[in-house]
């Protein structure tokens, strides 16, 4: 009986997933149109999940290993399964095969089960919680009526309602696996995942050591081109997929610090309410942990409707989208490949380009850099104040120099202005041939553009690429990885393409040539903060740790540190809209830092050390690298004597 | 951003016509072009009444900055501002009377005083006498509009405020005291459009004879206070300005009144 019952129930189920497929695809097509080569998608992309993403998953080892017991087992199982029992081909090995790989995923499936007993907080429930018996309905079916099939039991086995139970249970199985992975149920992340890897909107990002974090421009020349995404069918219809991927693991709510401070925001909730947009509908059906502080089951959102309500609620809220600092943990963790930032960014775009409603003091900020080309509306022409006795060779006198010391707006702050200067010190002590921008400079547009102001982020990079085109120079060292992040990686899609280093690289690559002698570290201990747009913007782990090596510092790292770094609080320009929350998160940080008993952090960035060094009764002082090599510059050996130095090195005063 | 007042429905109440005159701001410190911050205040204003029908209307000549400037306006929510063409060094108040003269709005918002030019702050003045409409400045905020008479909240120093009855039409003014205005959107901005309308010029007669000069910020007068404690030096801080000795003269002919203030002058050392 069931010889003929079940070639009926593989191909209806079969044919239930074309339907279901046919029908989400549709679903991601009302996003807009986005330049993909298909072709080559398709081809990359089991190396893409082999690899790349196997490389992100197995950061959890025993979840690594029961999903490639339970996936492989699943993927083989399936494909023998049509040939063994939907075509008939049970001859030889395919049914051992078939037995082998049946079995390979009921392993799997009880580690599923044994994790969905007591299940972390991050995890999604609902649903999910049904999987691992679907898993195993589906893996001991087809390993039960496969027995017959090789001739271990004999045919006709047992009674006719056995068969029927079997049967039964086959179907629940064929269900969740067929019929759920097109129609919406957790299975879905398979279907939609696959496609996602071969059809990603940064193909670049994959590939070992590759990596792809500068947002997309906007463009602006064409008056007809929406400005940022207002509804859910404004994404681009591979972040549509790349939203209806998401396994719901909640690696980047664990991640996210501004969830982790009480903020509206929690990103595997972010992408769950844009499938929910994109298919119409209310959240009421998620089952995992809400935005704080916000319930479940009061938005609801359309593919053509506002995502954020002008007033009231709709799918998401304003505040939900300026909480994030765009530290972008949640991307790094994302077993997905899934980019949240970028859908942050987006819709940000829409809210201050179109809306004009910047939070808190966006709209201050936005107006001063327009004005003044810097956030805080300094007087432009007082830029180099801070740097009067220091006789800093300007570009626009010298015209050339080895490196442009890119200074950012940090010249306007009195705690930078330490760092600044002892990085100048730094500079002369290894006599390198450096000049500035001086009043020439002007902000990067980091803030701006990711407050979601394309447009003055494009004025203010298109006048600094003019005026860098003036000079030349082999490099721009700068002490801000903001500044360093977009000059590197987003000038480049308007034409501006430069060799950039942060401070710590350049004075990692002093020292290893010998162009600067440390004074041995008489300090306590220390620990070292990773900023996010050095390291996981930009892959720089090691440099900054390599310098504090030199200096004979043994760094005590933190439990959270390396691409795992938790964010300051201060990126995204988080600060400036200041969505409050229930803590806040740079005082999550001193507490990593206090936990390993460090009396100094090390940082390499502006952001980072006001949003550290304002942290109240902090048990750490928070010193930036430059600093550091600074006070240990040693003199240098005579015998170096040939380097021109240009001035004699700066006493660093301090107030 | 889309007005309540541009959707068809609330076009056939009576609504109220509107226009906020706006001008080309000044940034302190840059110099440059943008909506000037009084005039912006005097849109937001008018964005808060109900069902108004809100025109933006500035006289001046269309260059690179001005557009700058009238973008910010467009910025804020609307979709059109009429520029009234006017060559720079021509006297624009003929040109915006016979242009309000035709329009007849029932209310003209208009800001303290430019960013640049002359700033004298007098332009709503004259308007208002050619008109023959009433004015009241300094405004914080206007309450409500019934049967033709707005009530008005008139900002006086330290925070007190006065509530005044006017009946329309009338020219209004506000400066610092009103509340700050929206933000300026990109997206707006860039669609609306600077509706051109040529008028007749009149020279400002007396412009060229002026030397102008950047404004400098004028001296304070020092307060002085004997305080023997920390108390007097605190009451002395937070005390109202006084008059003190201030007089009101009435009833007097114009060869007296000179003399008062010829004596005030002398007594004040500004003239010696």
């Amino acid at each position: 009986m069931l010889d003929t019952l079940l070639p009926i129930l593989i191909f209806s189920a079969l044919a239930l997933a074309v339907i279901g497929a046919v029908r989400r695809i549709r679903l991601w097509r009302q996003g807009r149109p986005a330049r993909v080569d298909l072709l080559r998608g398709l081809a990359a992309m089991p190396r893409r999940y082999l690899v790349d993403l196997h490389h992100v998953v197995a950061r959890d080892k025993v979840m690594s290993n029961t999903h490639v017991a339970t996936a492989g087992g699943f993927v083989a199982a399936a494909v023998l399964m049509i040939l063994v029992h939907g075509l008939g081909l049970a001859q030889g090995v395919l049914g051992w095969a078939l037995l082998a790989a049946s079995a390979a995923m009921f392993v799997g499936s009880l580690f599923v089960a044994r994790r969905r007993r007591k299940p972390p907080a991050r995890l999604s429930k609902g649903p999910w919680m049904r999987l691992p018996k679907s898993l195993m309905a589906f893996s001991l079916s087809v390993f039960l009526i496969t027995l017959p099939t090789v001739g271990i039991l004999p045919t006709g086995f047992g009674h006719w309602l056995l068969a029927l139970a079997l049967a039964a249970v086959l179907v629940w199985g064929l269900g969740e696996m067929f019929f759920g992975m097109t129609w919406g149920g957790p299975m879905k992340h398979a279907f939609a995942g696959a496609l996602h890897l071969a059809f990603h909107r940064r193909p670049e990002r994959f590939g070992e050591g590759n990596r792809s974090t500068g947002l997309k421009a906007l463009s602006l020349d064409d008056p007809k081109a929406p400005l940022g995404v207002e509804t859910p069918s404004d994404f681009t219809w591979n972040q549509l997929l790349g939203f209806d991927a998401c396994v719901q693991c909640g690696r980047c709510e664990a991640m996210c610090p501004a969830f982790a401070a009480g903020q509206p925001l929690n990103p595997k909730k972010l992408i769950q309410d844009m499938v929910v947009g994109m298919a119409g509908g209310s959240d009421a059906s998620y089952a995992g942990s809400p935005y704080p502080d916000k319930p479940i089951g009061e938005h609801r959102g359309h593919p053509h409707g506002p995502i954020v309500a002008r007033e009231g609620t709709a799918l998401v809220d304003a505040e939900t989208l300026w909480s994030c600092t765009t530290c972008r943990a949640c991307v790094e963790e994302c077993p997905m490949m899934i980019e949240h930032v970028d859908a942050i960014v987006d819709m940000r775009r829409f809210l201050t380009l179109e809306r004009g409603d910047t939070p808190g003091k966006g709209a201050e900020v936005i107006d001063n850099l327009i004005a003044t080309d810097n956030p805080g509306g300094f007087d432009p022409g007082s830029r180099m104040h801070w740097a009067a006795d220091l006789n800093l060779p300007l570009m626009r006198d010298v015209g050339e120099a080895e490196v442009l010391l890119w200074l950012g707006d940090g010249v306007f702050d009195m705690r930078n202005q330490r760092t600044l200067r002892a990085l100048v010190k730094v500079l002369r002590g290894a006599g390198v041939d450096f000049a500035v921008l001086g009043n020439e400079e002007r902000d990067s547009g980091d803030v701006a553009r990711r407050l979601g102001d394309e447009a003055t982020f494009q004025s203010l990079a298109k006048r600094n690429i003019a005026t860098l085109s003036q000079y030349r120079f082999q490099r721009i060292v700068t002490c801000d990885p903001h500044s360093f992040h977009v000059l590197k990686n987003e000038y480049g899609e308007l034409d501006g393409h430069y060799q950039v280093s942060h401070h710590s690289t350049y004075i990692a690559e002093l020292y290893e040539a010998g162009r600067l002698h440390f004074a041995p570290w008489k300090g306590g201990t220390v620990t070292y903060h990773d900023p996010c747009y050095l390291g996981r913007y930009n892959g720089e782990y090691e440099a900054p740790r390599n310098v504090l090596r030199a200096l004979g510092i043994e760094v005590k790292e933190m439990a959270r540190s390396g691409y795992r770094s938790r964010c300051c609080g201060g990126g995204g320009g988080a600060p400036i809209t200041d969505i409050p929350g229930k803590q806040r998160i740079p005082d999550m940080r001193m507490n990593d830092v206090e936990e390993t008993g460090a009396e100094l952090v090390a940082v390499g960035c502006p952001q980072c050390t006001a949003m550290l060094e304002g942290v109240v009764d902090a048990t750490a002082e928070v010193r930036d690298i430059a600093e550091l090599v600074a006070e240990a510059l040693a003199e240098r050996p005579a015998a170096s004597g040939s380097v021109r130095v240009q001035q004699p090195a700066a006493e660093e005063v301090t107030p | 951003m889309r007005l309540e007042a541009q959707q068809p429905g609330a076009q056939e109440e009576a609504a109220l016509e509107v226009t906020v005159l706006v001008s080309v701001g000044r940034h302190p410190l840059t110099g440059r072009a943008r909506r000037a911050d009084h005039d912006a205040r005097g849109v937001e204003l008018a964005l808060t009444l109900d069902k108004a029908r809100i025109s933006l209307l500035h006289a001046g000549a269309l260059d690179e900055e001005s557009e700058n400037a009238m973008r910010g306006y467009l910025g804020m929510g609307f979709p059109a501002l009429t520029l009234v063409e006017q060559p720079h060094g021509a006297d624009v108040i003929p040109a915006l009377a016979d242009r309000l003269n035709d329009a007849r709005p029932q209310l003209v918002i208009a800001g303290e005083r430019a960013e640049q030019g002359e700033g004298s702050g007098l332009l709503p003045y004259l308007l208002a006498e050619r008109l023959g409409w009433p004015l009241v400045s300094g405004l914080a905020d206007v309450e409500k509009i019934e049967n033709g008479v707005a009530t008005l909240l008139q900002a006086l120093p330290r925070g007190q405020r006065r509530r005044l009855q006017v009946r329309l039409p009338a020219i209004i003014t506000v400066d610092a005291a009103a509340s700050s205005a929206r933000q300026s959107a990109f997206g707006p901005s860039r669609r609306g459009e600077i509706e051109a309308e040529p008028a007749a010029v009149t020279w400002d007669e007396a412009q060229p004879e002026w030397s102008v000069a950047p404004a400098r910020k004028r001296p304070k007068r020092l307060k002085i206070v004997k305080a023997a404690s920390a108390r007097d030096r605190f009451k002395a801080a937070a005390a109202k300005a006084e008059g003190g000795s201030g007089q009101v003269l009435t009833d007097v002919t114009p060869e007296q009144g000179a003399e008062a203030i010829f004596k005030l002058l002398k007594d004040e050392g500004v003239l010696r």
